[in-house]
């Protein structure tokens, strides 16, 4: 079904471009010239137009004569004048057909992804080489010639590039190196294998009598097809095997070695090429070692071209800081020229980029803005998805072309079987060899999947085209044949590959989530091996790495990154970057919390506000009218999928997602941990940020760690806290009757911070530092937000409150003399002890995210109403306060600790109606369950010493 | 090779390879290995069979030992004192217990024997929180190390003894498909 409507959309389009807009702009044309009287010679004209139509699509230059002569034939026919709309097919053809073909390829797409059956069976790739071969069968039908095929030059210059670069700019740099020696054997030595051995075969075969006499070849010409048929092709192993996740090892070693035999291929086929033009006969010793000096140049060239252009790539992103919007096209050109410039010395463009793409990409990520990095990410991800849709598209209509069925049937199945069979010998004798070296070996199971995995793809195919007919004499045979290889490949091996590893039951990569035991007792064993290799004396596994990332550190980064990036390093950043990230997830949590509360209260706050019933979280999104505001609640759990806030998991479920997500925030990282996939289609939040997001978390938590310890003396506050929690639901009716959203502020909870947070903080980074890339920890996905069930009240504070803002620094006099502060200036309360503690970038950092908080939120509608009464009240008490409570201010100023002096704090802002009435001992987040003002700030000034009893349960006592 | 000969008498040799899961070759190998980590110590001939021993100290002193949190609890768990202190017979054992060879069940018990801080055969509460604090260098709380403690016991714990046995740890690690085939070292 899906089959018909794809062909006759296909069949459409092809026939809209063909031939009916050609007829059609005949007849506007007729309608809309001047000579109103439809001419004898008009029928004539759209037959002819017609006749020509097939060739209008063409994209040979050919066309335009024919259709320039016609253009310009009409308005002599018509007398000429001025035509209010003109055809002008002949001035967008070539952008109209590639669009269209774009189009075509991406509609193609949509409707594969809609059958959920077809797409998890069939893999994509297998999907367009047929929809190619049925568009490739109209366009013969309607034209008895085929118009299109993989244009060798198009594919080698703009197709494959794309591919390539996205491969090579997001290729998982650890895996790869870490498995650098396997990929670069089975690139070298497998191809080299494959290409001789099948050349030999198929000419010992043609001697044989196997293959027809009809299929003119010697020996050269044979090695030479061995050559381009041997090579595995990047298009076709990503295509096939981003469907299959099998695990990364597998998939980065047959990737890498799609990528890297590039260069031995490139060198077999010119070696071969030139050999064949010269004839077998005047071939001279010395020509063979230039073929292997060759190889050496054109790979370690092109690896250089490469690094090269990543070094300058690199270099010019340190400068982009006030054009941030051209950086992406930076990446795209620099990488692109990479591979132009190998194209052009002749080198391997395929290694030029790859290497260009993992060179850069540490740097260019650093130095870029975040949203630069997203546009790079997408157009990437985009435009090698559709070069590979359109490669596929545009194989299968290649191959319905008359004059390329040169068929042999003995030597398209030696092919078959050779490549096949001695890609299998190749696999398992390397990996033989490689098994002595490698710390965990390659089973038989992986060389099977490998073997299997041999894809042939496009790039065989553009090269078996570029050969030179005169020359090679059986070059149709050569076509025909790779064709079927390809197809065979892809189609074949490509559908049964899924079962196969099925059935092999190869380990895949899998999402799962190692339980808790796992996890733990992984990374005890991850460093009990070091540890042993290291008394062993053992020359560290990842010795060379160290190495390399010294001399990274030492010279490279300092070179290629901003200063500014350099200095504050990559966690100052990755800081900012997440507190970002986290104080929108805090809204969204806190919004969604108090909507919560609200509906248990069984009222609603009146005000105008979104009552969409499918966004919950948002139904109460008036009222944060000042992001700020918000970031001090402390209710928190961050929630960043709206869905799940339905979802109400098991108590059991819950502390396990906690227990999960402590252990991931914690654990030590051990050295050796890689987990990595490449998926041109997915995006997966990459490992680092979600390591960055764990430390940050952590940073955070030991933040409040230390100001909880200092503020509550311990946790037995903790469990008073939760206690009040339960009974929260009574209290949001209470508050809800009072009309007054809440705008308590745990601002003591920002306010005490221990300098030595800071140090915990770089501690914490050191690790994060020196170990990088390799570690993953898990995702915490959106389901594992931290609820605050009974026992892990601690966890899910701890790690959600985090954002809470470190407001803006008050002037000198503001410090010294805080009732002096105000007036409106400063946008919340300021405690002066946060602001005396963190260091100037940190104070940045919060700056920014708070700010682009503020320009993320909701504009400021329904601007605290109530601000007027509670800044009368606020001035009331303000007066009253300061004799009430603040006799000593000067001495409690000097008294960091001192909590009483940051609760008056904000009171004495008199001249300011303070967003947020501060609450004493709410430190962790309880709300106040009445919020009347006057009664809550009585309440204040009349307070206790914050440790005490009493105090800590202000609410019920009111 | 002459010099091979006289490091360890034939009798010597068949005894490690007996005891072991390793050639001659890698005998020799691994003792040269052992001879590496205190070359002024350990004389180069075995035969008499010399009663030497590396200090701890000399291990846990190595630079790339360093950070590793398990380096005193793998020395003492290998060294037959139980201090750390490793004979030429302790480090075979332990590359033994670590190669390729050693069957899952030796591997596990001698994780488990490694995770047992306080050797009563049971991993209890204490030992898990020991372990913990050394996997996160003493960064998380009491309540939330008890927390993941009560987790991973519970998780194992399948006579519900509120601790771990030898059964229910290979009992768990036997769940975990590649855990212990990536237990291993290449010598």
């Amino acid at each position: 079904m899906l089959a018909t409507l794809l062909l006759v959309l296909s069949s459409v389009s092809v026939a809209v471009t063909d031939l009916y807009v050609p007829e059609t702009s005949a007849r506007t044309e007729r309608a809309l010239a001047a000579a109103p009287v439809p001419s004898p010679t008009a029928p004539l004209h759209i037959s002819e137009e017609r006749s020509d139509a097939g060739i209008a699509l063409a994209r040979s230059a050919d066309w335009h004569e024919p259709a320039a002569t016609t253009d310009r034939s009409e308005p002599s026919h018509h007398g000429g004048g001025y035509k209010i709309v003109q055809w002008e097919w002949s001035y967008v053809q070539t952008p109209y057909i590639i669009a269209i073909w774009i189009l075509v390829a991406s509609v193609a797409k949509i409707l594969f992804h809609f059958s959920q059956r077809v797409t998890t069976v069939v893999p994509e790739s297998c999907l367009l080489i047929l929809l190619g071969l049925v568009l490739g069968g109209i366009v013969l039908i309607a034209n008895k010639k085929q118009l299109y095929q993989l244009d060798p030059g198009l594919f080698f210059l703009f197709l494959l590039p794309t591919i390539v670069g996205d491969a090579g700019y997001f290729m998982p740099s650890r895996l790869f190196f870490d498995n650098l020696g396997a990929i670069l054997l089975y690139a070298v030595v497998g191809t080299l294998w494959n290409a001789f051995c099948t050349g030999f075969s198929l000419y010992g075969a043609k001697l044989a009598g196997m293959i027809d006499e009809k299929v003119e070849a010697g020996m050269m010409e044979f090695l030479l097809f061995g050559a381009l048929i041997s090579a595995v092709d990047p298009v076709a192993v990503l295509a096939v095997f981003e469907e299959v996740h099998v695990n990364e090892t597998l998939f980065i070693i047959v990737f890498g070695e799609s990528l890297l035999n590039d260069a031995v291929t490139v060198v077999l086929y010119k070696v071969y090429i030139s050999f064949v033009e010269v004839g077998p006969g005047n071939i001279h010793t010395a020509d063979y070692f230039k073929g292997v000096a060759s190889f050496f140049i054109v790979s370690i060239g092109g690896t250089v071209v490469g690094l090269i252009f990543a070094l300058i790539l690199a270099f010019a992103t340190r400068f982009t800081k006030r054009v941030r919007i051209i950086e992406p096209l930076f990446v795209f050109l620099l990488v692109y020229l990479a591979y132009l410039t190998a194209e052009l010395l002749s080198l391997s463009s395929i290694l030029s980029m790859t290497f260009c793409g993992i060179g850069c990409n540490k740097y260019v990520e650093a130095n870029i803005s975040q949203k630069s990095r997203t546009t790079v990410k997408y157009t990437m991800k985009t435009l090698a998805s559709i070069a590979e849709t359109i490669i596929f598209i545009f194989l299968g209509i290649s191959a319905v072309d008359k004059s390329k069925w040169a068929w042999d049937t003995g030597l398209v199945s030696c092919t078959l079987i050779f490549i096949f069979v001695f890609r299998a010998m190749g696999v398992v004798m390397q990996t033989w060899v490689l098994n002595r070296f490698r710390l965990v070996p390659l089973d038989k199971i992986d060389q099977v999947v490998m073997s299997y995995g041999g894809l042939r793809g496009a790039v065989a195919f553009a090269l078996v085209v570029l050969l030179d007919g005169d020359h090679v004499k059986a070059k149709d045979y050569f076509v025909a044949t790779t064709i079927i290889v390809i197809f065979f490949t892809v189609m074949f091996q490509g559908l049964t590959i899924k079962p196969l590893v099925k059935w092999l039951k190869v380990p895949r990569s899998t999402s799962r989530k190692p339980t808790i035991n796992e996890e733990i007792h992984e990374r005890a064993f991850d460093h009990i091996l070091a540890a042993v290799e290291d008394i062993a004396g053992l020359n560290g596994y990842h010795h060379w790495r160290d190495k390399w990332e010294q001399f990274d550190k030492n010279y490279l980064s300092k070179l290629l990154m901003r200063k500014s990036v350099y200095h504050k390093g990559e966690l100052w950043e990755v800081y900012q970057k997440i507190n970002i990230r986290d104080a929108i997830s805090l809204i969204d949590q806190t919004t969604q919390s108090s909507a919560g509360r609200k509906e248990q209260g069984g009222n609603v706050l009146s005000s105008a506000r979104l009552s969409l019933p499918s966004m919950a979280s948002r139904t109460s999104f008036s009222e944060v009218a000042n992001v700020t505001n918000y970031l001090r609640g402390n209710e928190s759990g961050v929630c960043l999928d709206l869905q799940v806030i339905d979802m109400v998991p098991s108590g059991k479920v819950q502390e396990e997602t906690e227990t999960h997500h402590l252990l991931t925030g914690n654990l030590y990282k051990p050295r050796r941990r890689y987990q990595a996939h490449y998926s041109r289609h997915f995006m997966t939040v990459g490992d680092k940020e979600r390591q960055d997001r764990e430390v940050f978390q952590r940073n955070m938590r030991s933040r409040f760690e230390s100001f909880k310890s200092t503020r509550h003396k311990g946790k037995g506050r903790h469990k008073k806290d939760r206690s009040q929690k339960k009974r929260k639901g009574s209290d949001a009716k209470e508050q809800d009757v009072n009309g007054k959203p809440r705008r308590n502020v745990s601002w003591q909870d920002t306010a005490v911070l221990n300098a030595d947070s800071e140090e915990e903080k770089s501690e914490n980074s050191d690790p994060e530092k020196e170990e990088d890339v390799g570690i993953t920890f898990v995702a915490r996905r959106a389901d594992e937000i931290p609820k605050q069930g009974p026992k892990s009240a601690s966890v899910s504070l701890e790690t959600c409150q985090s954002p809470s803002v470190m407001p803006p620094s008050p002037t000198c006099a503001e410090k010294h003399l805080p009732w002096k502060g105000g007036g409106g200036t400063l946008p919340v309360c300021v405690s002066m002890e946060t602001t005396k503690i963190i260091p100037i970038d940190l104070q940045q950092a919060w700056n920014q995210s708070i700010s682009s908080l503020e320009s993320l939120a909701s504009p400021p509608v329904q601007a605290e109403p109530q601000h007027p009464r509670v800044a009368a009240i606020c001035r009331q008490e303000g007066v009253r306060a300061p004799g009430g409570r603040f006799q000593f201010p000067s001495e409690e100023e000097e008294d960091a600790q001192s909590p009483q002096q940051q609760e008056m704090q904000p009171l004495m802002c008199s001249g300011r109606p303070p967003p947020q009435a501060p609450l004493p001992n709410q430190g962790t987040g309880r709300r106040p369950p009445n919020f009347n003002p006057c009664v809550y700030l009585r309440s204040l000034v009349t307070a206790p010493p914050p440790g005490s009893e009493p105090h800590s349960r202000g609410p019920t006592q009111l | 090779m002459g010099n091979k000969q006289t490091i360890f008498t034939a009798q010597q040799l068949d005894a490690y390879q007996d005891c072991t899961f390793f050639t001659r070759k890698e005998i020799i190998r691994l003792f040269h290995r052992y001879r590496d980590l205190a070359p002024q110590l350990i004389p180069l001939d075995y035969t008499s069979g010399p009663d030497v021993k590396v200090p701890y100290e000399l291990i846990g002193s190595m630079p790339e030992l360093k950070e590793n949190p398990f380096r005193q609890r793998i020395a003492e768990v290998f060294s037959e004192d139980g201090e750390g202190n490793m004979t030429l017979d302790d480090f075979l054992d332990m590359f033994s217990v670590l190669s390729e060879m050693a069957p899952k069940d030796l591997k596990a018990y001698y994780a488990f024997k490694i995770y047992d801080f306080n050797n009563d055969d049971y991993i209890c509460k204490s030992d898990l929180e020991k372990t913990l604090s050394q996997l996160t260098r003493s960064e998380l709380s009491e309540d939330e190390s008890r927390l993941v403690c009560e987790k991973v016991i519970d998780e194992a714990d399948l006579d519900n003894d509120g601790r771990l046995s030898l059964d229910d740890f290979q009992h768990m690690i036997g769940r975990a498909p590649d855990f212990l085939s990536t237990f291993h070292i290449r010598i």
